[in-house]
């Protein structure tokens, strides 16, 4: 991310030489994301530098700020894990949204059925539930697909729908709080199915979950025989099968592990920010890990860095609301903006690097 | 039309595929383009064809200076060219194809119209007419025979006003009739005043046709000479340079293996994908037994090897390998590591384009690797297959997709013959591969055999299956039309065998001197 003051500041000859290093797409992309946003802010008759390193403070600012960003960047990692996972074996899952809140709805479940017991029994039962809920939501594509072959894309954006109107349903009907005076939620969960945060700020144990599966996740597919036949499977499945590497079994355990991960991502949400399960869960978070998953190339440890930055920019509408009376949607668009940058910039930087 | 090309040179990358090469092509006459694999035949032949633009050097037509900058800028200079692979619709009639391709065929009137005007004045069917006159101009593409739908991509091209015609590689899929056949055809074309340019590695087709022979090697032109100054020793000497002493090809004595007891046995196979179905197919191997699998392209051969080796469910019967079952109707396919499998077009079939040679040789061993696998003996075995089978650029980190088709064929030998099996099945093993690298994998197969693994060997060329297979069964309409024994069978019988009739899956087309003495099945 430096590179782009040191790339501007260089002699002409260290600039030649720069201009065809690794980095200069990643500066290019930095460069065209800070001016489009500042063009975004200008065309809304705002002070665009200003404004723009008050959004940069907004997200990274002080401890609080950051601390913010990270439990925004703890669903967003989660969920593009999910998406990511899938995507090693060329598979193009939209479908962690409805994944994260069918761990949720599980998890919350568990949490309902298991009411009294102990924090050591409920966490983890609540935990296993959430994941059992995720994992489901990514097995049922992954069967569509390979029993039927129906197309994954899809199935799972179809999915999602109904994962999300499951939580709504629940929460209107069956497991609504009736103290609640008519606001659809569950009641408030006991304090042993509350993960455990961090020094004091709302920053809990789904960063850490996302980070641990993030490294995992590399090591075995970049290292393992596993994560070869997924490479494999993906670039000709029919070789694969004259390997012995089953792509049904395989589409099975990538979708449900990605499942199984942002369902974590719902539970954390529901127990630790919400305190019960409610409408409009993790509004967005699904899409957001979509969009991480496919700027970092599914690249497991690019996803850290991109999704502490996307939390960043979720984080800071907060104060773009505050300072300049933008719309909170106006974090989806520079959100939007910061996707169709990179996608474009990696697009013509390949194409000219192959010509 | 008189065509000189001066002095050409293309380079890919680092790799010069023509160096400074000088030719003509004169008015009538038949050129043979010889040379091994990789000596740079197609690439010269498709810079005259407009498909790449040479880097030095000049092509001149009628003595003018010309540049081709595509096939269509070829094809109206009369210049024409037909593939290895054919562009044929298979679900559209031989009039359709035709018409596709047919310049003055107007994509806005009522095409049923201009079919039938065109097809009553004749101009789009003449050559139809002239060189296949049996053949319905209804019949379904997908119905023809190889060599029937080589001819009609030919038709194709002479629609065109083609006046040189560019052939690749043309009798590498044909049984030995239609070769004979395609010969006489060029021959004729030449006698009208066409110039043909063949690009082959068989001698069979310079003997047969061609009036100047033009032998390439390593992307420089060795020599010209006129066919009847030359002997087939003296030409395979100029293919292949300094490599000419070769040990023999041996295979196990028929005797030996004869004696044994069956190893592998496939009972009453059946299987159908697509429009390709195999039934009733019921063969033994013996250690160290060459099965030969004979056939015309297309009559369930692949499916045959894709049952075999678990990659298609079978409807029926079962394949037993030392008493032990591997695959049968009733459970699901799977590969297993008994097996050896050398699929048609391994560039498709065979490797993971996108992933590095090691990788792909390390899939022949997949199942053994430990789960963080070790990746520098892996490289070892590559660097080795890689050696063994002059397999060109030699480095293991370069992706398959960048190899050439006959090298990644020479990979992928290598990588499924390097352990021991009990079973090898081998599609085509040779196919696009030049005399000398066809040798050294044909020594390499066999070894296997005297090694005592049963062998599965499907070709289509007939000589070479003479000469090394200690069976051969014909398969034709996805059954076994007859085996034979190479000692005393006569290959037209065999030729026969493949093209015969009696299946509903072959329709008569009674154009071609194959189809009239027909009527006899092996």
């Amino acid at each position: 991310m430096n590179q782009t003051t040191t790339a501007a500041t260089s002699p002409i000859t260290g600039l030649k030489r720069l201009l065809n290093g690794p980095w200069t797409p990643a500066a290019i992309m930095v460069l065209a994301f800070v001016a489009a946003s500042m063009a975004f802010f200008a065309i809304n008759g705002r002070e665009p530098v200003g404004l723009f390193f008050e959004m940069v403070r907004g997200g990274f600012g002080d401890g609080y700020s950051f601390s913010e960003t990270l439990v925004k960047t703890s669903p967003i990692l989660l969920t593009a894990l999910a998406i990511a996972l899938p995507a090693r074996l060329g598979l193009i899952s939209v479908g962690a949204e409805g994944q994260l809140y069918l761990g949720a709805l599980f998890g919350t479940g568990t949490v309902l059925l298991a009411f009294d017991q102990p924090g050591w029994l409920l966490m983890p039962l609540m935990l296993a539930g959430a994941m059992v809920g995720g994992a489901v939501w990514g097995i049922v594509p992954a069967l569509l697909k390979t029993r039927l072959g129906v197309n994954e894309t899809i199935s799972t954006l179809l999915l999602n729908y109904v994962g999300i109107l499951m939580v709504s349903f629940v929460v209107h009907g069956p497991w609504k709080n009736p103290n609640s005076l008519g606001w659809p939620s569950t009641v408030e969960f006991p304090e042993g199915a509350i993960l455990p945060t961090f020094f004091d700020t709302r920053v809990h144990m789904g960063l850490v979950f996302g980070i641990v599966a993030a490294m995992i996740l590399h090591v075995l597919v970049t290292r393992s025989r596993w994560g070869l036949g997924l490479q494999v499977s993906r670039s000709n499945p029919r070789v694969g099968a004259t390997a012995g590497i089953s792509y049904e079994k395989n589409v099975l355990l990538v979708m449900a592990i990605g499942g199984l991960l942002a369902g974590l991502a719902g539970i954390a949400e529901a127990s630790v920010i919400q305190n019960r399960l409610q409408d409009g869960l993790a509004t967005g978070y699904g899409l957001t890990g979509f969009l991480v998953a496919w700027l970092s190339g599914q690249h497991f440890l690019r996803i850290i860095p991109l999704s502490i930055l996307m939390g960043g920019l979720m984080a800071s509408a907060d104060s773009l609301q505050l300072y300049a009376q933008l719309p909170k949607a106006s974090a989806d668009i520079l959100q939007a903006v910061l996707f169709i940058i990179v996608l474009a910039v990696g697009g013509l930087w390949r194409r000219r690097t192959m010509a | 039309m008189h065509i000189e090309l001066y002095n050409v040179s293309k380079r890919f990358g680092d790799i010069t595929a023509n160096d400074g090469v000088s030719l003509d092509i004169r008015e009538g006459e038949v050129v043979a383009l010889l040379g091994e694999n990789g000596a740079g035949k197609s690439t010269l032949m498709k810079m005259l064809f407009g498909l790449y633009p040479p880097d030095d050097g000049a092509i001149l037509v009628d003595g003018k200076e010309t540049s081709i900058h595509s096939p269509q800028k070829a094809m109206s200079l009369g210049i024409g060219m037909v593939f290895q692979q054919f562009s044929l619709i298979p679900a559209l009639s031989v009039l359709d194809n035709l018409l596709l391709a047919y310049p003055r065929a107007p994509f806005w009137t009522f095409r049923h119209l201009f079919e039938t005007s065109a097809a009553r004045s004749g101009q789009i069917l003449d050559y139809l007419h002239e060189l296949a006159p049996g053949l319905a101009p209804h019949t379904l593409v997908r119905d023809l025979s190889v060599g029937q739908r080589q001819l009609l991509e030919l038709i194709k091209v002479l629609n065109l006003n083609a006046r040189v015609l560019i052939l690749d590689e043309p009798t590498s899929v044909l049984p030995p009739q239609e070769a004979e056949r395609l010969w006489g055809m060029i021959r004729k074309l030449a006698e009208g005043g066409r110039s043909v340019v063949l690009i082959t590695h068989k001698m069979e087709d310079v003997m047969a046709c061609a009036d100047r022979v033009v032998v390439m090697r390593n992307g420089k032109l060795i020599n010209t000479l006129e066919r009847d100054d030359c002997t087939e020793v003296s030409l395979v000497q100029m293919m292949m340079g300094e490599r000419v002493d070769r040990a023999p090809v041996t295979t196990p004595p028929h005797d030996s293996v004869t004696r044994q007891p069956a190893k592998v046995l496939i009972r009453d196979l059946a299987a159908s994908q697509g429009l390709q179905s195999i039934r009733g197919i019921n063969l033994e191997l013996r250690p160290g037994e060459i099965l030969g699998i004979a056939g015309v392209s297309g009559n369930g051969q692949h499916l045959l090897a894709d049952a075999l080796v678990g990659l298609a469910r079978l409807s029926a019967g079962d394949v037993i390998i030392d008493g032990v079952t591997l695959q049968s109707a009733s459970r699901s396919p799977a590969s297993s590591g008994q097996v050896s499998y050398i699929p048609e077009q391994p560039a498709v079939n065979a490797v993971a384009a996108d992933l590095s040679l090691t990788v792909n040789v390390a899939l022949s061993h997949f199942r053994n690797l430990s789960f963080f696998p070790h990746w520098a003996p892996e490289k070892a075995t590559t660097e080795s297959i890689l050696e063994n089978y002059e397999v060109r650029p030699p480095n293991p980190d370069l992706k398959a997709g960048q190899l050439s088709g006959g090298n990644l064929q020479k990979l992928v030998v290598g990588r499924e013959l390097k352990d021991e099996k009990d079973l090898i099945v081998a599609a085509y093993p040779t196919m696009g591969l030049d005399a000398g690298a066809a040798h050294d994998i044909y020594q390499a197969l066999f070894r296997k055999a005297a090694e005592g693994a049963a062998i599965l060997w499907i070709s289509e060329d007939l000589d070479d299956l003479m000469e090394y297979a200690h069976r051969i069964a014909v398969i034709r309409g996805g059954e076994i039309a007859g085996i034979f024994d190479p000692r005393e069978a006569d290959r037209y019988d065999i030729g026969r065998a493949m093209t015969s009739q009696q299946s509903d899956e072959t329709p008569p087309t009674p154009d071609t001197n194959v189809e009239t003495r027909t009527g006899v099945s092996g």
